[in-house]
């Protein structure tokens, strides 16, 4: 996953409209921490950067770096479960 | 996946399985619905279909699999759809695809239909309409660029068996070029009616030894494209499989005529009485229903299943593989190596070639 990829969900894949929870084909993964935040701004438009600056708004003070990398790697692994494309 | 709960806790409800009707076009040697079929009179009617749906969604259930028989044979099934979508629940549907037009279909994801799952016989027409017991090859194939048109996860689901095993990988490749979200391989399980077949599906040793690498190198090269996930045939293994995530533990299925079972084929085993969503809500049945009681938690195992570290993995395995091969359905899963009857499983994995197909009528 490149920081300048757009990623969206995969199709048949949506957040449960209350719970941290990623409904998919056949199943459901539970969402911790900010992951809910972050898969609900893909679009296929926004960037994985975007996304970063985003969350850096939200959680003022935290290292930039740390968060790309937290970002990357969920979608990095959401990806590996065929639920979020680049 | 969803954390999941003590063994010994009652757990919540994640996924309903609702055959809407035994009525099928298809006539698979493989179909693992129960021998008698329910009558297409017998069949639980839309208002019941819809309140079932709404208990569902309170209870929390995430899931509903519309399946079957062929759910497009029941003319309500756009307004079951809405009613199920409209409560929150996320709609699959299982389908032969055998009459499904784009009108009809874009009414389904209209209604709210998120997910369709389309199954292959086999990659040549003849052979799959073989299997299939019917024409139907031709239809799907045409159907898969129907789908295209709609937003709509779209699961391509292979069955193998002895009959089709040796071409997995043509079979995987005609898969690919239906360029489908998800892909499925799965092997035949042996219940209701494929359990007549078995001598004629059950694949060999060695046809299994090379399928799990042919499978392996599709998941990597398809990785970021199409998920794969694939079931091991757990005839072949030396533990059972977690059959329907644990007796009475994640998910409840409602068969036409409205009786609620723990599982697809629970109702073979001899004693439980089902009781019917005319009767009583889901929640109720979830709860109370002595069927879903009878092997929930770890009380009703095998001192051996008791003592053992995977029972928080496999929850004792399938009670309907037990009494299938032991005729006891407290017994331990023959697929478990510690289980007394674990040879049993060396004797049905040896085909017999001189046995004719039997299809069901």
């Amino acid at each position: 996953m490149q920081l300048n990829d757009t990623p969206r969900l995969a199709p048949g894949c949506r957040l449960h409209p209350t719970e941290s929870v990623l409904l998919i084909p056949e199943g459901a993964l539970n969402l911790r921490g900010p992951a809910r935040e972050i898969l609900q701004q893909l679009d296929g438009k926004r960037t994985v950067e975007d996304v970063v600056q985003e969350l850096l708004k939200q959680y003022a003070g935290a290292p930039a770096d740390d968060i790309r990398k937290d970002v990357v790697d969920l979608l990095e692994r959401m990806q590996g479960h065929g639920v979020v494309r680049a | 996946m969803l954390t999941s709960s003590p063994i010994s806790s009652l757990p919540k409800p994640l996924s309903l399985i609702a055959e809407v009707t035994h009525r099928c076009p298809l006539h698979c040697l493989y179909c693992s619905n129960p021998l008698e079929l329910k009558r297409a009179e017998d069949e639980l009617p839309t208002a019941d279909w819809k309140r079932v749906f709404e208990q569902a969604a309170s209870l929390g259930i995430l899931h509903l699999h519309l399946t079957g028989g062929e759910p497009l044979a029941r003319k309500d099934l756009a307004e079951l759809i809405d009613t199920a979508h409209r409560a929150g629940l996320y709609v699959n549907m299982i389908t032969s695809g055998v009459g499904l037009t784009r009108e009809r279909l874009g009414e389904l994801v209209e209604a709210g239909l998120e997910h369709l799952q389309l199954s292959f016989q086999d990659l040549d027409e003849t052979t799959a309409n073989h299997i299939a017991g019917t024409r139907a090859h031709a239809i799907k194939l045409a159907l898969v660029p129907v789908l295209k048109e709609f937003p709509l996860a779209f699961t391509v689901n292979l069955v193998v068996h002895r009959m089709n095993l040796d071409r997995l990988e043509s079979f995987i490749g005609l898969a690919e070029e239906l360029e489908p979200d998800r892909l499925e391989i799965a092997h035949v399980q042996y219940y209701g009616w494929a359990l007549k077949n078995r001598s004629l599906l059950m694949p060999t040793q060695e046809q299994v030894d090379r399928s799990l690498p042919v499978i392996e190198a599709a998941k990597a090269r398809l990785k970021g494209k199409i998920h794969l996930e694939s079931v091991f045939p757990d005839y072949f293994g030396s533990f059972p499989k977690a059959c329907v995530g644990g007796w009475g533990r994640q998910m409840m299925l409602i068969d036409p005529t409205g009786q609620a079972l723990p599982c697809h084929s629970a109702a073979i085993i001899p004693g439980l009485r089902f009781d019917k969503v005319q009767d009583h809500d889901l929640g109720w049945i979830w709860e109370s229903s002595a069927a879903f009681q009878r092997f929930r938690g770890d009380s009703w195992m095998p001192e051996t299943c008791l003592a053992c570290p995977r029972k928080e993995k496999d929850f004792g395995g399938c009670r309907c593989q037990a009494f299938l091969l032991t005729g006891d359905a407290q017994a331990i899963d023959p697929v478990c190596r510690y289980s007394p009857d674990h040879h049993l499983l060396t004797e049905l994995r040896l085909p017999s070639d001189d046995v004719l197909p039997i299809w069901r009528g």
